[in-house]
């Protein structure tokens, strides 16, 4: 099954082993420009891996990883992220300690270049790129409506709650200017209000944002409500591949969630 | 913001956090640090500046002169240490080398040994850019490593600095080299103190300038962002590798330009000048002022360097111990508020009740003099155990009584970590403390090179206990 659009990423054949333990194994996954993917399957398959391989942070054994046509591997991550992959983290990763505003702000990094020199001489060049970064980040909270915005921008990261934690990784994810937005289990950990919220907000991210989006999510309201397609892995492998209904009746995908009848007689 | 009305959903909207600043703003300390961050920088720098500024102009003697610049050049050192230290969070222990290398390249570009003499307005900036490019290939083995590990090469790196300068011919070892000239600017030479002192602040006020204006830009917020989190920063468009290095070399300039400035003021410069004790030294300025605060860090080495200079006086020394004892049991009891009061007053009477048996029972025991001549230690003669010849003619204390008491004291405040109720531990406080003025007089008073680090240990240890985050620093939150 190949997508209907022009491929954004693509990932052939990919293999990764941790010692003996095989955590991606000839894994295929194309996503189309604009397209919203879902990659689901149980604790252990391998998403988060997929994640990280395809940012950069291990290179991996086996296997291509294709970003608007062109290798990203062996890349710094760094590199990959300024090409335009952003993603969040399952285990929030915000720094912590920065204000509100700083943590969106730095993700600007790579899209501005005043070095030090200009910026101790504080050049109008670089007063401009800091106005436009700080408009950036403003723009990039108020996303969230009045979530994250006004007195919150001042405010430590550290003394947001779980569910705005969440929310600021995805800001701060797309202050990168990414096309391809990696979201790491975006709704982990929030009530039945903020989840739908959440699924609501995956879609504007793609209809007011651009971005194409790979998105690993364990809750199945969110991942009907927003996937195109889904895929589904387990022990690294695809096991089924299709639109929501497809995949959610697989019976691989039963088995690998509820394990067979015969183990489950055990 | 859009306006709230009761019929919406009042979730992740709370007005506990909204009002925060409402609610720091009736407080005193939340009203100080609000009129703090709203001054504009440039007030600040002045208002740093000022004080030394004036400094040359009220003091005469020589001596303190030498003070103000030694001060000056501390807090170079720890601005530039706070670079990696505080605003990157990497543990550089090589850094006291940089300084040393901006030393040793001066007397290199000037001295009568070297048989040259650069103009100082082309040394300062050739040495700076110099020790940062050699504090950049220092950083490139080690910019993978973090924590620990960087701290063991960083300190290698320090070690084998000595190992070549004690060595090593052409830096005539542990001799040093001693003819060094002195700074000049196109051709005219430094000679004052005071034009020492007036070099040092312009170093000084340029340098924290340029740190400021670093620290407020992208390169400021990268380094911040990195120390939080380094592969959450690397894999949002941030060079991390790069911008370590960047820290190191930063650093290493500023550390670089301190040694250009030691070195013809001193006029000579030894190994011995750059040893783990100035490193050690250097640390706790950092971390008495507040790793991360430009503010903190000065004020850090203003203080730590002033205190060790105080100590060196037998009787300033003891009014400063006497006062922060006091000090710190008025900061530590403060509830109920008369129970400060009852400890003191308990110290006294209990050391006036030892005195009196002792002097009955074994009158050798307090025949003793007092080491100090200030009008406290005229007190103290009734009050603590002074056996005689506490100081042999050489200097060195002899007492038996030093020595038990600090084994005692030791034991005491072991023993005072595992009393669980408020009052026993106020009662135990009495003794501990009495013992405390015995160690202070028979065995730290009459050799003040050691009693003066041992002190400013002490201190730091209380203030660490007290403020973890130092005297200006922000408090940090490290996983919630």
């Amino acid at each position: 099954m190949s997508p209907d659009r022009a491929p954004l990423l693509e990932v052939q054949g990919l293999s990764l082993a941790f010692g003996g333990l095989r955590c991606l194994d000839g894994l295929d996954i194309t996503v189309g420009e604009g397209e919203i993917v879902s990659v689901i399957g149980p604790n252990g398959a391998g998403k988060t891996t997929l994640f990280n391989v395809i940012t950069g942070v291990y290179p991996p054994e086996e296997g291509e990883v294709l970003f608007e046509g062109q290798s990203v591997l062996g890349l710094d991550p760094h590199q990959i992220a300024r090409r335009g992959i952003a993603r969040t983290f399952q285990t929030l990763r915000l720094f912590l300690n920065m204000t509100v505003k700083e943590n969106v702000m730095t993700a600007a990094y790579g899209h501005t270049r005043a070095g030090v020199v200009r910026s101790v001489l504080r050049t109008p060049g670089m007063r401009r790129e800091e106005r436009e970064i700080e408009r950036l980040a403003e723009e990039r909270l108020a996303f969230f409506g009045d979530r994250l915005i006004g007195y919150r921008w001042r405010q430590p990261a550290y003394s947001l709650s779980y569910a705005n934690r969440r929310r600021l990784e995805i800001a701060r994810a797309t202050a990168a200017m990414p096309r391809l937005l990696l979201l790491d289990e975006p709704a982990a950990g929030m009530n039945p209000v903020e989840t739908h919220e959440m699924t609501e907000l995956i879609g504007r991210l793609r209809e007011e944002g651009g971005y194409t989006i790979l998105v690993i999510e364990h809750d199945m309201h969110v991942v009907e409500g927003i996937s195109d397609r889904v895929v589904a892995l387990d022990h690294g492998v695809k096991i089924a591949e299709g639109s929501f209904a497809q995949v959610a009746t697989d019976p691989r995908v039963v088995e690998a969630y509820l394990g067979t009848s015969e183990t489950r007689r055990r | 913001m859009s306006e709230q009305t009761p019929e919406q959903p009042r979730i992740g909207r709370d007005e506990w956090v909204a009002s925060a600043d409402e609610r720091r703003a009736k407080s005193i300390v939340g009203q100080a640090q609000n009129a703090l961050d709203r001054t504009p920088a440039a007030l600040k720098l002045v208002a740093l500046a000022l004080p030394f500024a004036v400094f040359p102009l009220v003091v005469e003697s020589e001596y303190l002169l030498q003070v103000g610049i030694d001060t000056l050049i501390y807090v170079l050192l720890a601005l530039g240490l706070n670079v990696a230290v505080g605003w990157v969070g990497l543990l550089d222990l090589g850094f006291v080398a940089f300084f040393g290398l901006g030393a040793y390249l001066y007397a290199a570009a000037a001295s009568e040994y070297a048989g040259r003499q650069w103009d100082a307005t082309l040394a300062i900036p050739a040495i700076a850019v110099t020790v940062a490019a050699i504090g950049f290939l220092v950083g490139l083995p080690s910019r993978r490593l973090v924590g620990d590990y960087l701290a063991i090469v960083t300190l290698f790196f320090l070690q084998i600095w000595l190992v070549v300068l004690i060595n090593a011919s052409f830096t005539r070892g542990p001799n040093g080299i001693s003819d060094i000239y002195p700074l000049e600017f196109f051709g005219r030479r430094v000679t004052s103190q005071q034009g020492y002192f007036y070099v040092a602040l312009v170093a000084f006020i340029v340098v924290i300038s340029v740190l400021y204006l670093m620290n407020r830009s992208r390169t400021g917020r990268a380094w911040r962002a990195l120390r939080e989190d380094e592969l959450a920063a690397e894999l949002m468009t941030m060079p991390v590798n790069r911008l370590k290095l960047m820290a190191f070399a930063v650093g290493a300039g500023v550390a670089g330009v301190a040694g250009v400035l030691f070195a013809p003021q001193q006029g000579a410069v030894f190994p011995a000048n750059f040893d783990i004790v100035l490193l050690i030294t250097i640390y706790a300025m950092v971390v008495l002022g507040g790793p991360g605060s430009l503010v903190g860090v000065t004020v850090g080495a203003v203080l730590i360097n002033v205190s060790l200079e105080v100590l060196r006086d037998p009787d300033d020394a003891s009014s400063l111990f006497y006062a922060v004892v006091f000090l710190a049991v008025v900061l530590l009891l403060r509830r109920p508020w008369w129970s400060s009061l009852a400890v003191l007053g308990g110290t006294v009477v209990f050391g006036l009740v030892v005195h009196e048996i002792a002097e009955q029972a074994r009158p050798s025991l307090v025949q003793g003099t007092p080491f100090g001549e200030a009008r406290i230690d005229e007190v103290v003669d009734s009050w603590v155990l002074l056996p005689a010849d506490i100081v042999s003619p050489d200097g060195l204390p002899t007492g038996w009584l030093g020595r038990v008491a600090y084994i005692g004291l030791v034991a005491a405040i072991l023993g005072l970590t595992l009393v669980r109720s408020r009052l026993w531990r106020s009662v135990a406080l009495v003794p501990t403390l009495y013992l405390v003025a015995c160690v202070w007089e028979n065995l730290l008073l009459p050799q003040p090179a050691v009693a003066r680090f041992v002190l400013i240990g002490a201190m730091l240890v209380a203030l660490m206990a007290v403020r973890p985050q130092g005297l200006f620093g922000a408090q940090r939150v490290e996983a919630v």
